[in-house]
């Protein structure tokens, strides 16, 4: 029996059709996430530049996070070219909203284009499994990087290309509260989208096909249409984020799109919780911050300990890389299980197991 | 009515010390220049020299007063040569109202071409790619005008050009009838950026120009390339990497049994660069003279490096100097914004325009006189060629050759 992430908890049944349908498990959770959007969307009104450019930033890269989790946690198939459809994506937009085309559209377009791109690569899906699967999707990840260096007429080739403002009616997304908003929206988007999706006839055959793909196929669903479907949904998020990424920098370069932002995606997945929607933003907030508050840490560490003011920069990569195994090996479900564990242990207190 | 009295006094007094304390708070204010640096990238070799050079010479320049007043806030940042974090940084430093860049890489220099004329930021680069010399878009081949971009030393296109009229000398000398010319380096905009400027001028000077060579900008057994290089049959080899790239280069090549005359662009040559490689006859350009020269200006060159932060030892190369002309001609732009309407980035600009033949006061030998003006940002078109070889242990440097390259004008920003 594979192993199943993030299942159903057992004793949790559903008696009316009407339960069964709710997005969310219960009405707090509802009202829980409604607030969370508010709050987001207040917090221009709080908080400086850095604040809403971190905030941003995990959007742009949950969106990305999200696109892999239904690719690696739904439909168990690996890839370590996410960080080049991202950029793609982002080259995308940069050369559709060079061409006249408003960014609000050439975003989804992005999606779309970079959508397409995905499936192709996702073609090997079909025949491969597991490590060689890893193998045919780092080639994928080559051929773009290469790509996005040659390809002149639409990269601007090693110089990269500038990435229009977005506006709205002439309004200029210029700032990072405005673009907040529009990053807000993209999240609110693809969350409830894939939230839906796992629910869905072609949802349940993806999880189908993680769950035992022989299995799968005696019940009559076609692996390869949903390989390479997964690897296309998948794809059309990460187009999404780098899209939103380019226009936020204003500037897309070949050199932001390596295989190191690949790995980085399959670790927002694996400790946000594989298979988890809200997983994806927890792990992509993880990866974000932890150097940053490794920084504040080692520095905390040097004034105390002077001796070590020179070895800060060593201290906070290295408390990076151990966050990360530690995390691994004592928290394998991820962030979202560990969310749930705590809220058991308040729902069932003092009686908590 | 005393108490009256008192009041009054006090009044004045406090007026009279707001008035007084208004001209001296200004006295004490600071302007941010950010400092974009690479200790620990791709160019770290020469970016841990040049950095430390224009971070030493700021510190120097507030303790000495200052911009007759005002303390310079450099804000030094490695951003390890990737672009999307110089973006981000200096969005970073524009919210923080900075009034003039120190930059660093060509990628990140021409990726933020329209950023700083968009923000009005003068930007003085380690980058010298000829595309950051027009700053109105007058050669009709100019893809971008570069406004605010400004930087100390020729070009990466102007230097090859002297490289390669030296060569045609020296071929000319040795008898090589109809030499080949080859350019090396990464797919990338630094080492990209001269190399169809200085193969059209090598095929103007009767040189037959083999494809370039890719070579990548990081360390490694780069035979193969060196196989390629053997059977264009290229007599004068053009580097347009660095430090560890350029020594892996020359070794390999060693091995492979290449004969060629190597010549570096103005960041591939150094005392280090010679001794690592062990090189023999490394034909490199400069536009300082080397730590230790006899010159005026080296007094305070070798000031700035005692009071400085240590990063570069006792002996920096000539990366290091390069770094402090950089800040002075900033400080001295800085001095004429302060004294015709305040240190804005605008101000700062004209302020480069203000002198010919500019040297900064105190560095009088060190740095080369250089001239900006609205229409050509093209400084110094003064090549100093040295010729760098390993003998008993340590590397020996000889200047050879001092070249002035034409100011034509189908060549600004090419």
């Amino acid at each position: 029996m594979a192993h199943v992430p993030n299942p159903r908890p057992t004793g949790d049944f559903r008696a009316t059709y009407a339960a069964d349908r709710t997005l969310f498990r219960t009405r707090n959770e509802t009202m829980a996430v409604l607030a969370g959007v508010v709050l987001v969307a207040l917090c221009p009104l709080v908080f400086g530049g850095y604040v809403l450019s971190q905030l941003i930033l995990i959007g742009i890269y949950g969106i990305a996070a999200l696109g892999l989790n239904v690719l690696t946690g739904m439909t168990g198939q690996i890839s370590l070219g996410h960080g080049a459809f991202f950029g793609f994506g982002a080259f995308a937009s940069a050369w559709i909203s060079g061409n006249g085309i408003p960014v609000l559209i050439a975003i989804p377009l992005a999606g779309l284009m970079t959508m397409a791109v995905g499936m192709i690569f996702g073609i090997p899906a079909a025949r491969l499994k597991g490590l060689y699967l890893a193998i045919a999707t780092l080639a994928s990840q080559y051929i773009l990087q290469d790509f996005f260096a040659r390809a002149d007429w639409f990269t601007g080739g090693t110089y990269g290309s500038l990435a229009e403002t977005a506006s709205v009616f002439g309004f200029q997304l210029n700032n990072d509260a405005r673009y907040l908003y529009l990053v807000l929206f993209w999240v609110v988007v693809a969350f409830v989208a894939v939230a839906n999706l796992a629910r869905t006839r072609d949802g349940r055959a993806l999880v189908a096909v993680r769950d035992h793909y022989l299995s799968a196929e005696i019940m009559g669903i076609n692996l390869t249409r949903y390989r390479i479907l997964s690897f296309g949904i998948s794809s059309f998020f990460a187009g999404i984020g780098g899209a939103l990424y380019g226009h936020y920098l204003g500037f897309v370069s070949a050199e932001g799109f390596t295989i190191i932002l690949s790995i980085e995606f399959l670790a927002m997945i694996i400790i946000g919780g594989l298979g988890s929607v809200s997983g994806s933003l927890l792990g992509a907030a993880f990866i974000l911050l932890l150097p940053q508050a490794m920084e504040v840490f080692a520095n905390g560490v040097a004034t105390v300990v002077p001796a070590i003011a020179q070895g800060t920069a060593y201290i906070k990569q290295m408390s990076v890389g151990a966050a990360i195994i530690l995390f691994l090996v004592l928290e394998p479900e991820g962030l979202v299980h560990r969310w749930r564990m705590t809220r058991a242990s308040w729902k069932l207190f003092p009686f908590s197991h | 009515m005393a108490t009256l009295h008192r009041l009054t006094l006090t009044a004045a007094l406090a007026a009279t010390t707001i008035i007084a304390g208004a001209p001296a708070l200004a006295q004490d204010d600071s302007v941010l220049v950010g400092h974009l640096a690479d200790y620990t990238g791709a160019t770290s070799f020469v970016g841990k020299q040049y950095g430390p050079g224009v971070a030493d010479a700021f510190k120097e320049i507030n303790a000495d007063g200052g911009i007759d007043g005002t303390m310079v806030e450099l804000d030094t940042v490695d951003y390890a040569y990737k672009v999307p974090e110089a973006i981000a940084q200096f969005k970073k430093w524009v919210g923080n109202d900075m009034v003039a860049l120190q930059g660093w890489g060509t990628a990140d220099t021409e990726a933020l071409i329209s950023f700083v004329a968009r923000a009005e930021i003068p930007t003085i680069s380690g980058s010298y790619s000829a595309h950051l010399t027009d700053p109105q878009g007058k050669n009709a081949n100019t893809k971008a005008p570069a406004p605010f971009n400004f930087f100390y030393g020729p070009s990466y296109s102007d230097a090859c050009r002297a490289l390669v009229q030296w060569a045609a000398e020296d071929a000319k000398e040795k008898g090589t009838e109809n030499p080949t010319f080859v350019h090396t380096g990464d797919n990338h905009p630094y080492p990209n950026a001269p190399k169809e400027a200085c193969a059209s001028y090598a095929e103007e000077l009767g040189f037959t120009v083999a494809q370039p060579v890719v070579v990548p900008l990081a360390p490694g057994d780069f035979k193969a390339q060196c196989l390629t290089i053997k059977d264009s049959g290229a007599q004068y080899v053009y580097m347009g990497n660095l430090g560890g790239s350029v020594v892996s280069l020359i070794k390999s090549c060693n091995t492979v049994g290449v004969e060629a005359t190597y010549m570096g662009n103005p960041w591939a040559g150094d005392y280090q660069t010679v001794e690592a490689a062990e090189a023999q006859n490394l034909i490199f350009p400069s536009s300082t003279p080397f730590y230790g020269a006899d010159v005026p200006g080296m007094g305070l060159v070798k000031k700035i490096l005692e009071n400085g932060g240590g990063q570069v030892g006792d002996r920096p190369t000539h990366h290091y100097l390069r770094g402090i002309c950089s800040a002075y001609y900033m400080k001295e732009a800085m001095q004429w914004a302060k004294a015709n309407g305040g240190i804005t980035g605008k101000n700062i600009r004209d302020g480069m325009y203000q002198k010919t033949d500019w040297v900064p006061e105190g560095l009088e030998g060190v740095c080369s006189p250089s001239t900006w003006t609205p229409e050509d940002h093209r400084g110094l078109l003064r090549v100093t060629i040295n010729s760098g070889s390993f003998t008993d242990g340590k590397a020996v440097i000889k200047e050879i050759a001092e070249i002035d390259v034409p100011r034509r004008e189908e060549w600004l920003g090419q």
